[in-house]
């Protein structure tokens, strides 16, 4: 296999290859993914490792994430700054996570933190209520919201506290077993 | 493998009382250091695993992977730098391998594209049409490895009777009955070469080698599938929790499919809010029975109509005018043409008759849709099977006595029975979807478009596998057909799918569907065939003047011959022992049985002593949140307590002790 890319130095390949589910050629696609984007921001030349951070309104508007309900959430989860705008390292650490290969317990623990909307580490009933208007687009009148969002509380909350903690969320993750493949976004 | 506690304990309360940031940083310090200390007393793959699945931002991951290669390092100074070289060009090697591996998966981008634009249970259909694709294919490999090509090499000059007209690819007769298409186009010599090849035994061994391979592989599937996919129920049985936060579909990027999946997600959960409410009205009694009643007389419709077709069909077989008119006169156009007949009305009862249940199941009122589901894949499962199985009773009990390469012609029906199903399947896609989408969205606004309804589909494909898998026996190319048909079927489907159907609407538990049809294609469908062939191979007497068990009673006899001839080589002496003293024996197959009965009992004991262990821990984890808020409410207490007497008296709140000198003062005066 020749190293005939002039992007990253063989160490830092490396390191994305040791930190993410990607193979080198597929860090080298993601890479051009990111560059795409903005082709005047980012330099062919990481090998200095430049501080280039894309602002959200590129992130979310590539076609992976633009209709999606949560990109606003998935982007802040995974940025350094909490508010959207990534680095390449946040970029391929997002779509690692989000790939095939990514294990239970990690995509448990990332899907917990998009639904934790005001980041107290508990997913409590107005999280709820907020999850639920981005996924029916208000179709349901406030009484069914509240109710839906007490159903969901009362069936997953283990230890008696009114909101999921990540191992409520987890044990609830462990019963669905179409999880893995549906929290899942292909680039 | 032990879980990186790496959890974030920041945010609880008992976390962070009474500390200042320094400790916080310290105490973060040192977690770090622990976990980097686990991480190198690892294997190196365990260990690669755990640092990409730690749950911490980018920077931190390549920071600790960084410490944990520098210890590494520090720890092997000499041979280092060459086993990390090795180890880092293996792990280099895999990577490219795997990928080169992708590249070789048929279908890859097609069905990511599917994924994408239609959801995960719409994607199994397809994922399952593809495994199919696969035991079809392995077949036809082995079968013409092993039994064509030697038969092709050493055929007797047989020259055929008939030219090829047309209709042989339709009907399989006339040009293509005496070649290696069927059973009757091979010959059981022993062809004299090197090691010489008896082509009975190859023929007897390679189709029974499929069929146990096919068992062995069907079994390991249903039971991974059972493991992932259905979980102890224990607990409360989620209805709408579930729903709501895990199986939102990340995956669908297209706009009108999200759209669409945002509309079914409101109507699913109106829908179990409504159901949670009307659990509550407890039915009276006479209601009750009227249900029962009327799901009594749908069952009823519903086998009279099955038992009504297998009989119209045996009798339409046996029909001494239709039947074996063709073999009479085997050169008359409409003789040939009528033995289409057959199939073309077995195609027509499995289109109309499951339309026939649908309308049924309309008078009766289920409880839950997913009852309404099973109850129309057992129905529809009945009337396929006792189909199937009527047409192999007339099979063996009714042809082998009045024709005589009986064999052949039951390949050849089998192949007509595929021929014509696939001709039904690429209509129903153009009358059933395409026009039905024409109708649907010009002229009558109201029925809409139409859905994709996977059930349905999944039991024609496993329907059309079982029969190939019984004419494996009687014509070992058959799986050509089967592989060119699913080809033809997949890209097919998928573009109707495209151009003319939505995703079905109740995408629930799509994971325990698929191993209920993984599980279908095991039990009625590959059982029975495996009982069917097991039947031919043991009991029948198989034709006089054609195939390669000619002039054997049955065509099991084959391995008594082959023992018989191997109980004079010493070397082989201990094969022939084994078969004779072990397989023949029944006490063998009663110890077996006995010892697998005793094994499911000890599993079954330690399930049920796992789920009592399961309610324990959930009761130990209920008590453990009240112990916690009630300490955290004594702890707080405390907290303002000291915090209210500090802002009183801060002069008096001084928390060194001091040493009273004067401590004798303090003791009583009438000492």
């Amino acid at each position: 296999m020749g190293n005939k890319q002039t992007i990253f130095t063989s160490q830092q390949l490396d390191a994305y290859q040791d930190c993410t589910y990607f193979t080198r050629k597929e860090i080298l696609r993601r890479f051009h993914r990111y560059r795409d984007l903005a082709p005047q921001l980012v330099p062919l030349d990481y090998k200095n490792q430049p501080e280039v951070r894309l602002p959200y309104e590129l992130i979310g508007s590539m076609p992976e994430l633009k209709d999606n309900p949560f990109r606003q959430r998935i982007a802040e989860v995974f940025s350094e700054d909490g508010e959207g705008n990534m680095t390449l390292d946040d970029f391929l650490d997002m779509f690692s996570v989000l790939s095939e290969m990514a294990p239970r317990d990690l995509k448990a623990f990332y899907a917990f933190k998009i639904y934790d909307f005001n980041n107290d580490d508990f997913i409590c009933k107005s999280d709820l209520e907020k999850t639920l208007n981005k996924l029916t687009r208000n179709e349901l009148t406030e009484d069914e919201v509240r109710m839906v969002c007490e159903k969901v509380i009362d069936e997953a909350d283990l230890d008696n506290d009114g909101r999921l903690s990540l191992e409520d969320f987890q044990n609830m993750i462990v019963r669905a077993p179409d999880f893995l493949s549906t929290f899942h976004i292909r680039i | 493998m032990r879980r990186m506690s790496v959890f974030p304990q920041h945010g609880t309360a008992l976390g962070n009382l009474g500390r200042t940031a320094n400790e916080i940083r310290q105490e973060a310090e040192n977690s770090k250091n622990v976990l980097v200390s686990d991480l190198v007393n690892l294997s190196a793959g365990a260990r690669f695993q755990a640092i990409r699945s730690l749950p911490m931002p980018f920077n931190e991951r390549k920071t600790v992977r960084n410490r944990v290669n520098s210890v590494k390092l520090s720890k092997t100074i000499l041979t280092a730098d060459c086993r990390q070289q090795v180890s880092r060009s293996f792990r280099r090697f895999c990577a490219s391998l795997a990928s080169a591996r992708q590249h070789l998966i048929i279908w890859q981008d097609t069905l990511k594209e599917i994924g994408s634009r239609f959801g995960t249970s719409v994607l199994s259909y397809f994922l399952f049409l593809k495994w199919l694709l696969q035991f079809n294919l392995f077949s036809l490999i082995i079968n013409f490895c092993f039994i064509t090509i030697p038969q092709i090499v050493h055929a007797p000059n047989i020259s055929s009777t008939t030219g090829f007209r047309g209709l042989e690819l339709l009907t399989g007769v006339g040009y293509f009955n005496q070649t290696v298409l069927f059973y009757g186009g091979y010959n059981g010599e022993v062809i004299v070469s090197k090691p010489a090849y008896n082509m009975q035994l190859a023929y007897f061994f390679t189709i029974a080698a499929y069929l146990v391979l096919c068992w062995v592989s069907l079994i390991y599937s249903m039971s991974r599938s059972f493991q992932k996919n259905f979980v102890l129920e224990t607990g409360p049985v989620s209805g709408g929790a579930w729903r709501l936060l895990c199986s939102w579909d990340f995956s669908v990027v297209n706009e009108k499919a999200i759209q669409y999946n945002k509309n079914n997600l409101a109507i699913q959960l109106k829908e179990s809010l409504s159901e949670r409410l009307q659990e509550k009205n407890k039915m009276s009694l006479s209601d009750r029975i009227k249900h029962l009643s009327l799901h009594l007389l749908a069952w009823l419709l519903s086998l009279g109509l099955a038992l009504g077709s297998c009989a119209g069909i045996y009798f339409l077989g046996t029909d001494p005018d239709l039947a074996f008119s063709f073999n009479h006169n085997p050169n008359d156009l409409r003789a040939e043409a009528s033995t289409l007949l057959l199939p073309v009305v077995v195609s027509l009862i499995n289109l109309i008759v499951p339309l026939l249940y649908s309308l049924i199941s309309k008078i009766e009122s289920y409880s839950n849709p997913r009852a309404k589901i099973y109850i129309s894949i057992i129905r529809n499962v009945v009337l396929k099977m006792s189909v199937l199985g009527i047409l192999c009773f007339y099979w063996l009990n009714f042809v082998p006595d009045n024709i005589s390469c009986w064999e052949t012609f039951v390949g050849q029906s089998v192949y007509r029975l595929l021929m014509i199903d696939f001709i039904f399947c690429l209509l129903g896609i153009f009358f059933g979807e395409f026009l039905r989408n024409v109708i649907g969205t010009m002229c009558i606004q109201s029925l809409g478009v139409p859905e994709f309804d996977i059930a349905r589909n999944v039991l024609d494909l496993i329907y059309a596998q079982t029969l190939a898998w019984i004419g494996i026996y009687f014509s070992p190319l058959l799986p050509v057909m089967q592989v060119l048909k699913l080809f033809i079927i997949f890209y097919l489907k998928k573009i109707s799918l495209s151009m003319n159907c939505q995703p079905p609407k109740h995408t629930g538990r799509a994971a325990q569907i698929q191993t209920v049809f993984i599980a279908l294609l095991f039990f009625p469908s590959f059982v029975g065939v495996l009982s069917m062939v097991a039947y031919t191979v043991w009991s029948l007497k198989p034709s006089d003047q054609c195939g390669p068990f000619q002039g054997l009673d049955t065509p099991f006899q084959t391995i008594f011959h082959w023992t018989d001839s191997i109980q004079n080589f010493p070397e082989s002496n201990w094969v022939w022992w084994i078969f004779e003293n072990i397989l023949r024996s029944e006490l063998f197959y009663y110890l077996i049985s006995l010892i697998v009965l005793v094994i499911t009992y000890f599993l079954w004991q330690i399930t049920q002593g796992r789920k009592q262990l399961i309610k324990t821990l959930r009761e130990q984890i209920v008590n453990e949140g009240k112990d916690k808020a009630f300490l955290l409410n004594k702890l707080q207490n405390l907290q303002k307590e000291r915090r209210e007497i500090a802002s009183y008296r801060p002069q008096d709140f001084d928390q060194t002790p001091h040493f009273n000198p004067n401590w004798t003062n303090t003791l009583p005066l009438n000492m």
